[in-house]
């Protein structure tokens, strides 16, 4: 497919997979080198910007986001937004303000969260690569549910200058892509220092030689509770792995299981903060009776414009923050963070990287999604979780399919900085997995 | 009586605290501001440096514990002027922390904390009940200065205020007459509970309030009513507080570390920061080594820096008495006026004179002429015969009045009665400190 005939036929596409909630009128590409997409929390001028949030309907950023800029910057040509969770809150790309993307491979069923847009749109248009953004998960999770590749780097890696925060010591901008080399290629277009964000300005060089994956540790912490589909595609992928001579060892992490509690702490304090921002004032929906008094106003704009999942982490980060209780839930999920950072460093001490499923199981159903309590989706996080709440870099690849033909992916995670690792075993896999594409029809 | 106060003061800096906007007054509302100070989605805070530095000079100054490490806090409050609903303050590990500033070189006044951080915008209300917001200062930096409750009335309080304030202009380089906004929260309880009068403007309100706060208290203790813990305000047309809400407690507004500032290693920074004797220590140290009253010390400093360098410069080279007759004399005296005419005035020329009197080569009515003349600019004729007749004036009202010179000799507020004669004699055409000096001088020429 040439450029131009993909974006002749984008708003076909995304009527049947609805991965964009924004997108370009233009037909033909011009002077574009390539086509890429962001997610709809990155900021771009041309186009409305909600992070899926119906909050912010309306809102047209009048920056764009570091990323975006230099991509456009090197030639490409952005899309369309993504669609997402709302704010990023959620594993299915299901508690969208919007519209929710399908996955490729079965139209009932998810993308998975909340990069599900992106997620999609890599695996349906070719030569696609699209920006996810990840707090804890939300990149490698789609991307196992869409049998594509997917990067997180290192926290501070990639500016998050123009990025809508939810957990801003959390959030990740990373790529998606059919193809393993492309990831490489974007991640050193837009990784690098900016002033504008002072967490990119301590990161070190950014690497990209090839540095071969000579070993991965298994914790058997991230084995347990897997579907049987998974936990087979996944023992078959080490056998692919120790063929292409990586070692592999099976090691005891205990505090990956703490990350889960400690991460939606976190996660929702900090997000509870960001989100106050949200008052019906200053973008997105202004609408509602002005002669309330000012927190009536807000109240009002509040109730009707977040949705459910917004709302309970809003109410859920206020509650760890508040008396008595920032002391007991804040101040200690900081400690465990730093715990799960120092269970990761003794264990890449001896391994290049760590190694487990990305999900426990392969892209549910619509309909039992909508049985899931919120507790059950917040559980489905708890491999990716971990790596997320250390600030590791980490990458989903494809690794098998399931007996209805949904991908199976598996997450590997290494030490701060050594995204070059990551970017080698992706490519080494890439060239003796035999990848599935979906069937793309319009 | 229990009086602690919670100081604001805005650092000078040319940009704001966060971002690149000017801090400069603006005329016109939405101007000076970017997607930062207007907390757009996706935009993100970049400290500016001088920030810290102004923050730890007035740590040092108030004699502060400066911490190794600060960071920055997210207070949470929903207001339409506050850009974020989130204000970036500190809250564990501030600037600078245990300190204490001596009023009048005797009395200690510790202070809690001092930290940093962004003023919000501004609401305006119109006349058909509109609120208007307008984020010019959205994210201009302050200092934020909190006493232990350790003032004893609303005047201390304001004594307090006046000094701390000048010793911080003069620290921060601040021009003394610029128009600079101080605002308080007046902690006071004359029993047992405690009562904030919050956002208070300027040091004589802050005096007023805390005094019409302390009246309502000690009335509602003679009437054995119970007093609340609230945070009330203060209507200075009225001169009465009123009640706004029940105080809030810290941990409502759910502080969490700002996370996209990181943790700032400040004790080498903190090490390379000398600041210059303030003002208060300064009038301190001249009165204790040159053994002259604090009176004059205070007049010295208060007047110039620079006057009391020059006192100090011409005590070593001439002696303390002549330092005190000419700088604190007719130097003082004629210092606004050359103040005004911006640059002309060379002060190392002054020392000539003094000089020439202390070789003898002029007396003292010469000299004091010359130095008047030169300062002003006005002819040296004309300033004898100006001075001539300025002494002309008050020998005469003292002819009249000679109770005056005896009284004063037991209290030298009876000079008030010659200084005010004059000044209604002659209008402005003498400047005060100029009548204030000749009066005196006549008048102890008469024991």
């Amino acid at each position: 497919m040439t450029m131009d005939s993909i974006l002749s036929d984008l708003k076909a596409i995304n009527d049947k997979y609805q991965m964009f909630h924004a997108m370009t009128s233009d037909t033909e590409a011009g002077d574009a080198k390539f086509l890429f997409s962001a997610k709809d929390n990155l900021t771009s001028m041309d186009m409305e910007t909600c992070a899926g949030s119906r909050i912010l309907e309306g809102y047209h950023p009048v920056f764009d986001a570091t990323c975006i800029d230099k991509i456009r910057k090197a030639g490409g040509k952005l899309i369309g937004k993504t669609n997402m969770d709302e704010f990023g809150f959620g594993t299915f790309s299901t508690n969208s303000g919007f519209e929710i993307p399908r996955n490729p491979f079965d139209l009932e069923r998810a993308c998975g969260g909340s990069s599900g847009g992106s997620a999609c749109a890599a695996s349906v248009i070719e030569d696609h690569v699209s920006l996810g953004v990840s707090t804890g998960g939300s990149i490698c999770c789609p991307a196992s549910f869409c049998g594509v590749y997917g990067i997180a780097p290192t926290y501070g890696r990639v500016s998050r200058y123009g990025l809508i925060d939810y957990g801003n010591s959390l959030d990740k901008i990373g790529v998606l892509s059919q193809k393993a080399t492309d990831l490489k290629k974007f991640m050193e277009m837009i990784a690098g220092k900016d002033e504008r964000d002072p967490t990119s300005m301590v990161q070190p060089e950014f690497r990209t030689a090839y540095r071969r994956m000579g070993s991965v540790a298994v914790p058997k912490e991230g084995i347990e509770g897997l579907s049987k589909e998974v936990e087979s595609a996944f023992k078959s992928a080490l056998e692919d792995l120790r063929s292409m001579g990586v070692d592999v060892d099976y090691v005891d992490m205990p505090s990956l299981k703490f990350a889960m509690p400690a991460y939606y702490v976190l996660a929702t304090s900090e997000a509870s903060t960001n989100l106050a921002r949200y008052v019906g004032m200053r973008y997105g929906h202004q609408e509602g009776d002005h002669s309330l008094k000012f927190d009536d106003y807000f109240t009002a704009v509040r109730s009707q414009y977040f949705g459910d999942e917004a709302k309970r982490r809003i109410l859920l980060g206020t509650f760890t923050r508040m008396a008595g209780f920032g002391g007991r839930h804040y101040a200690k999920a900081r400690e465990v963070r730093q715990v799960v950072i120092n269970d990761y460093k003794r264990v890449l001490e001896t391994h290049d990287a760590v190694l487990a499923p990305t999900m426990p199981f392969t892209a549910p159903r619509f309909d039992d999604i909508s049985k899931m309590s919120a507790l059950d989706s917040y559980k489905a996080d708890y491999l990716t979780v971990p790596a997320n709440l250390a600030g590791t870099p980490h990458l989903s690849v494809p690794c098998g399919y399931d007996s209805n033909g949904m991908p199976v992916g598996m997450q590997f995670v290494a030490d701060h900085w050594n995204e070059d690792v990551l970017f080698s075993v992706a490519e080494d896999w890439e060239k003796q997995f035999d990848l599935r594409r979906p069937e793309v029809s319009i | 009586m229990k009086i602690g106060l919670e100081c604001h003061v805005q650092l000078p800096t040319k940009s704001k605290m966060f971002c690149s906007c000017p801090t400069e007054d603006c005329e016109f509302p939405n101007t000076y501001v970017c997607p930062t100070c207007l907390g757009m989605p996706g935009s993100r805070p970049v400290l500016n440096r001088q920030v810290l530095v102004y923050g730890i000079m007035i740590a040092k100054m108030l004699n502060c514990e400066i911490n190794d490490t600060t960071w920055f806090a997210r207070k949470t409050y929903f207001y339409p002027d506050m850009s974020k609903s989130v204000q970036i303050t500190q809250y564990d590990n501030p600037i600078g922390e245990r300190g204490v500033y001596y009023l009048d070189g005797k009395k200690p006044i510790r202070i809690t904390r001092i930290h940093i951080e962004e003023d919000p915008g501004s609401t305006k209300r119109t006349a058909d009940l509109t609120s208007l917001v307008d984020y010019n200062r959205s994210g201009v930096p302050l200092a934020e200065i909190v006493t232990e409750p350790d003032i004893a009335n609303p005047a201390e309080a304001r004594q307090f205020l006046t000094q701390m304030i000048g010793d911080i202009k003069h620290l921060l380089q601040i021009p003394a007459d610029l128009e600079w906004e101080v605002k308080c929260d007046c902690n006071i309880s004359v029993g047992t509970e405690r009562v904030e009068i919050k956002n208070v403007t300027g040091l004589k309100n802050a005096e007023k309030a805390l005094h019409s706060e302390m009246v309502r208290q000690i009335a509602m203790i003679k009437a054995k009513k119970k007093i609340v813990r609230e945070t009330r305000r203060y209507d200075p047309d009225r001169d009465v507080t009123i009640s706004m809400r029940v105080k809030e407690f810290e941990d409502q507004y759910g502080y969490i570390d700002e996370p996209d500032l990181g943790i700032y290693h400040i004790r080498e920074l903190a090490d390379s920061i000398r600041i210059d004797e303030s003002p208060q220590n300064k009038i301190l140290r001249l009165s204790s080594q040159y053994g002259i009253d604090q009176k004059m010390a205070k007049q010295l400093v208060n007047t110039s820096m620079d006057l009391a360098d020059l006192f100090e410069d011409v005590a070593k080279d001439f002696g303390v008495a002549d330092a005190v007759k000419w700088v604190g004399g007719p130097i003082s005296a004629n210092w606004r006026a050359m103040e005004e005419r911006d640059g002309e005035v060379d002060l190392s020329r002054l020392k000539d004179f003094i000089r020439d009197f202390a070789d003898g080569k002029i007396t003292d009515t010469q000299c004091a002429i010359e130095i008047k003349s030169y300062m002003t600019g006005v002819d040296a004729s004309a300033a004898q015969e100006e001075s001539a007749g300025l002494e002309a004036l008050i020998n005469g009202f003292l002819d009249e009045n000679p109770r005056i010179v005896s009284d004063y000799q037991k209290n030298d507020k009876a000079a008030n009665q010659v200084i005010g004669f004059v000044m209604k004699q002659t209008g402005g055409r003498y400047s005060s400190a100029e009548v204030v000096e000749t009066a005196k001088k006549l008048i102890e020429a008469r024991f």
